[in-house]
């Protein structure tokens, strides 16, 4: 219901303009850019001369094609594998399902760059385990490097994803029509296939085009796997365009960002359409409430083998590939473990003083930079909480604007807002800058997890407020921010691993002062600093999964 | 509304409305309401779900937004369409009892009672004198450090209404007061409200869908009707003298006898249908010939001994025991009778009186 007198404060007028501003403004630059012929700084004309370049580019080709076959393969594998692990973990008596979770959700809270070089390291030509399977077998029966290992990989790793979303439609399905399904002869497999994921196939259709477009953005992974056989995606091939004409061709960068916007644009619209009817598909429900978990019988035994398998080679695999790199000073065959375990991996790290500094900033930007991220989003959720008007209804789709926008493009574009607008420039060498990209990168991620914190608070509470005399701005500090206090520290909880984790959006701004692991990862990898590199993800795996135990020692819900 | 009571109403208007209109996009919820509540009266919103009564208390409340009418509070304008006046809920000054108390469930009872005081810049002292003297009044002095949901439902009730009465607001608003507790709570809580609304000579209004609720509580009555008020009196010209089929059937346990009126003679008409014919008092214009409901109170129809006026023999279908009396249960072809008494009948025929005053035919 509306409430009365629901006009535009000044306050809430600035929030509202200061996020539109650092949303648009740097989108607005790649576009301004990307309709010059030379970078905004050199003599330029106005014209498509960038667009034309980039058309008659055969690599931009070869890799919008890659790109497309990998996002399609990625939902291909992760959509049925998704829903089945969601049907098992949620649906069935499966043993060691509450432990199992938390290792279901890793991928998530990992950076795909680690992942991408923990399978080098494990899995590549003289990876850890291709070297057993070479003693076992007397031959390697994979290729991560070609393309179809890159698509079997990125398809396992957003495997989590697909979880998500199904799991909490799976979690809102009665039993009963299970158990229909049972009685009229089905074994628990199709159950599955018949009944249940049938009927959350709107959650299963939203997480596939959530997949397909994750696959666009990918960038760490295929710049590590794709490398060596030269499999470019459209990230990888904007981030090799750097120098391709002598100078920074930005011009050419930003035409290749705008194509991609234009394909992930309407793709985080279509999300947005399909969440938003996902709801109506429940109305079909049984009785919601009572659930009994499905027993499964000798099935658990086929059941448990997915599982360990896919946790196996998603998981274990890269994972215990980087801790093994990370303790050896270097690994072929013939090698012997034992002889060259070291910590002087770390020893080197340590005396860098670029990548301490780089360690301190992932901490700082993940604890300070976290909480300030937080109080931002929840500024933005208080400026539209319970006001149904224009205004909400406009912050509702500018959220949703930076989600299109893959974070190496968003580093991109404040990097050039910090060249454009001198006065901005000297936070340019200040970690401020990599921590006002990360915001908007994740603005949208922020918003739902404050959002559905504000949502809990009834009306009436508020309404109460005001009707002893409290205005809006003290119904917030009294009411609304003191009944959400634990949902905002989750937030910021979430958040403080998802900034950990990410590398992409800090590439174009990596310079003295703002280094942070993800970005010294990938200019690291450019280098062939192995053991560096497997010593910063080591630590960068360290973080995060310090991150994931206090999340879990807190009961901290890790998704809706 | 009786001549007394539209004397005193002048006198003291603690809050008036007038022409009040509201709606939901193209959804209209209020379609002109006016009312008025006098100093120390108990109003009663009473209506079916959806009628707009709770889009009233809350329009006065200032927590919805009407588009056209006024709302004056002590005489002061807080919603005027023509003079462009529209106070926010906080600056009205009202006391506002929710319908699920809305406790704040961070705070204890005695923070909950305090906050508008704090808002009032009340010093801490005197502001805990009033919370301890507010929650002795409701029988809660000694719950004051508690937490909201360490209290049972009529306690919270209580805390809810203290915490609205704090800074003496001059009118209190309550949604549906009773409607969180027990059915056998509710009797209790009834009485209990109504001594301490008469014992500090409290203005209420008060939504509620419970007509039992309404007509012990209230010195009057208002009953909406798809947002329009479709009469309003005292509880007992609710009950007695109803003006529409709507009134007479909303409030109390009634019989509703459709028929054709065969003749009319002034204000009574004759009510006739397949083998029997009543006598009514007219409650509306419907001349002779026309379709006409008539409706008598289950507790009106009286036993006879024999053949009379206004008697009607109808075979008895079944005797239903309530505890403190007898429904019985008459059928015969469209007929359809309800009525009590003190002793379970014998099977068969009986002789019922319908007392012509007590019939009305709309």
């Amino acid at each position: 219901m509306a409430i009365a007198q629901a006009h535009a404060s000044p306050t809430r007028l600035v929030v509202i303009g200061l996020t539109a501003l650092a949303v648009f403004l740097p989108l607005g630059l790649i576009v301004y850019q990307s309709l010059l012929d030379a970078p905004f700084f050199a003599p330029h004309k106005v014209g498509l001369n960038a667009f034309g370049f980039i058309f008659a580019d055969g690599d931009f080709w070869d890799a919008m094609k890659n790109s497309i076959v990998i996002a399609a393969a990625m939902a291909l594998i992760a959509v049925p594998l998704g829903g089945i692990l969601a049907f098992l973990m949620i649906r069935t008596d499966l043993p060691g399902r509450t432990w199992i979770e938390p290792l279901l959700l890793i991928p998530v809270f990992v950076s795909p760059m680690v992942l991408g070089f923990g399978y080098v390291v494990a899995a590549g030509p003289v990876g850890f385990y291709s070297v057993w399977a070479k003693d076992l077998f007397g031959g390697v029966p994979w290729n991560v490097y070609s393309l179809a290992g890159i698509a079997v990989i990125a398809g396992l790793t957003h495997v989590p994803h697909v979880y998500l979303y199904s799991s909490s439609a799976l979690k809102s399905l009665g039993s009963d029509v299970e158990e229909a399904a049972r009685m009229a002869g089905s074994t628990p497999f199709q159950v599955a296939r018949d009944v249940s994921l049938p009927m959350v196939t709107p959650a299963l259709l939203f997480s596939g085009v959530l997949v397909f477009f994750l696959g666009f953005e990918i960038f760490g992974l295929p710049l590590v796997l794709g490398d060596p056989e030269g499999h470019l995606v459209l990230a990888t091939y904007l981030y090799k365009l750097t120098n391709k004409l002598g100078t920074p061709s930005y011009h050419l960068m930003a035409a290749v960002a705008v194509c991609i916007i234009a394909v992930t644009f309407p793709l985080v619209m279509l999300q947005r359409y399909l969440l938003k009817n996902a709801g109506k598909f429940v109305t079909v429900r049984g009785k919601a409430g009572r659930q009994r978990p499905l027993p499964l019988g000798g099935w658990r035994w086929v059941a448990a083998t997915i599982l360990v398998l896919w946790l196996f080679v998603t998981i274990v695999v890269p994972l215990s590939g980087i801790a093994l790199r990370a303790l050896v000073t270097n690994w072929g065959e013939g090698v012997k473990l034992v002889e060259v375990l070291t910590l002087d991996n770390f020893r080197e790290v340590i005396g860098q003083p670029t990548l301490v500094r780089g360690i301190v900033n992932t901490v700082l930007i993940g604890i300070i930079g976290g909480a300030a991220a937080v109080a931002c989003y929840t500024a933005v959720g208080l400026a539209t909480h319970r006001k149904n008007d224009g205004w909400s209804r406009f912050v509702d789709y500018l959220v949703l604007v930076p989600r299109a926008v893959p974070g190496l493009l968003a580093g991109l574009a404040f990097l050039w807002v910090f060249l454009f607008f001198p006065p901005l420039s000297p936070l340019r060498s200040t970690i401020f800058a990599v921590w006002i990209a990360y915001t908007v990168v994740w603005l949208a991620y922020g918003m739902r997890l404050v959002s559905s914190s504000l949502l809990q608070v009834g009306p009436e509470l508020e309404e109460a407020a005001r009707s002893v005399g409290a205005s809006r701005g003290r119904v917030s500090r009294d009411v609304t921010l003191p009944l959400i206090r634990y949902g905002l520290l989750a937030s910021w909880l979430l958040v403080f691993m998802i900034f950990e984790r990410e590398y992409s959006t800090g590439v174009y701004l990596l310079g003295p002062g703002t280094e942070v692991i993800g970005s010294l990862l990938v200019s690291l990898w450019g280098t062939g600093a192995a053991e560096s590199v497997a010593a910063l993800s080591f630590i960068n795996v360290v973080l995060v999964a310090i991150g994931l135990t206090v999340a879990l020692r807190f009961g901290v819900k890790l998704h809706d | 509304m009786t001549d007394a009571a539209t004397a005193t109403a002048a006198a003291v208007d603690k809050l008036r409305v007038d022409d009040l209109h509201l709606s939901y996009g193209d959804n209209a919820i209020l379609k002109g309401v006016s009312m008025r509540l006098a100093q120390g009266e108990v109003v009663s919103l009473l209506g079916p779900s959806g009628s707009g009564k709770t889009t009233l208390l809350r329009a006065v409340a200032g927590l919805e937004a009407p588009h056209r009418g006024t709302i004056r509070i002590d005489d002061r304008a807080v919603f005027d369409s023509a003079q462009r006046v529209e106070l926010p809920a906080e600056k009205r000054n009202l006391g506002l009892v929710f319908q699920s108390y809305a406790l704040w469930p961070h705070r204890t009872v005695a923070d909950n009672v305090a906050y508008g005081l704090k808002l009032r810049n009340v010093p801490a002292s005197e502001s805990k004198t009033r919370v301890e003297a507010a929650l002795t009044n409701l029988g809660l002095g000694h719950l004051g450090a508690r937490l909201p949901h360490q209290l049972s439902g009529g306690q919270q009730q209580r805390v809810a209404i203290a915490r609205a009465l704090v800074y003496n607001p001059p009118v209190i608003l309550m949604d549906e007061p009773l409607s969180n507790l027990d059915a056998k709570l509710r009797e209790e809580a009834r009485a209990w409200l109504r001594e301490l609304i008469l014992k500090m000579k409290l203005s209420a209004l008060v939504v509620t869908h419970d007509q039992n609720e309404a007509m012990a509580m209230s010195d009057r009555i208002l009953l909406l009707n798809n947002g329009v008020i479709e009469q309003q009196g005292t509880p007992q010209e609710l009950y007695g003298q109803p003006t529409t089929l709507f009134v007479a059937d909303f409030m109390g346990s009634n019989n509703r006898v459709p028929g054709k009126i065969a003749e009319r003679r002034g204000n009574a008409a004759l009510l006739a249908g397949d083998g029997w014919r009543i006598w009514g008092e007219a409650r509306g214009a419907a001349a002779a010939g026309a379709d006409a409901t008539g409706m008598i109170r289950l507790e009106r129809v009286r036993l006879a001994e024999g053949a009379g006026d206004n008697v009607i023999r109808l075979p008895l279908v079944t005797s239903m025991f309530l505890g403190d009396r007898w429904e019985y249960l008459f059928h015969q072809g469209d007929l359809r009778l309800r009525a009590y008494g003190a002793r379970p009948l014998p099977p068969g025929d009986q002789w019922l009186q319908i007392p012509q005053e007590s019939f009305w035919i709309f």
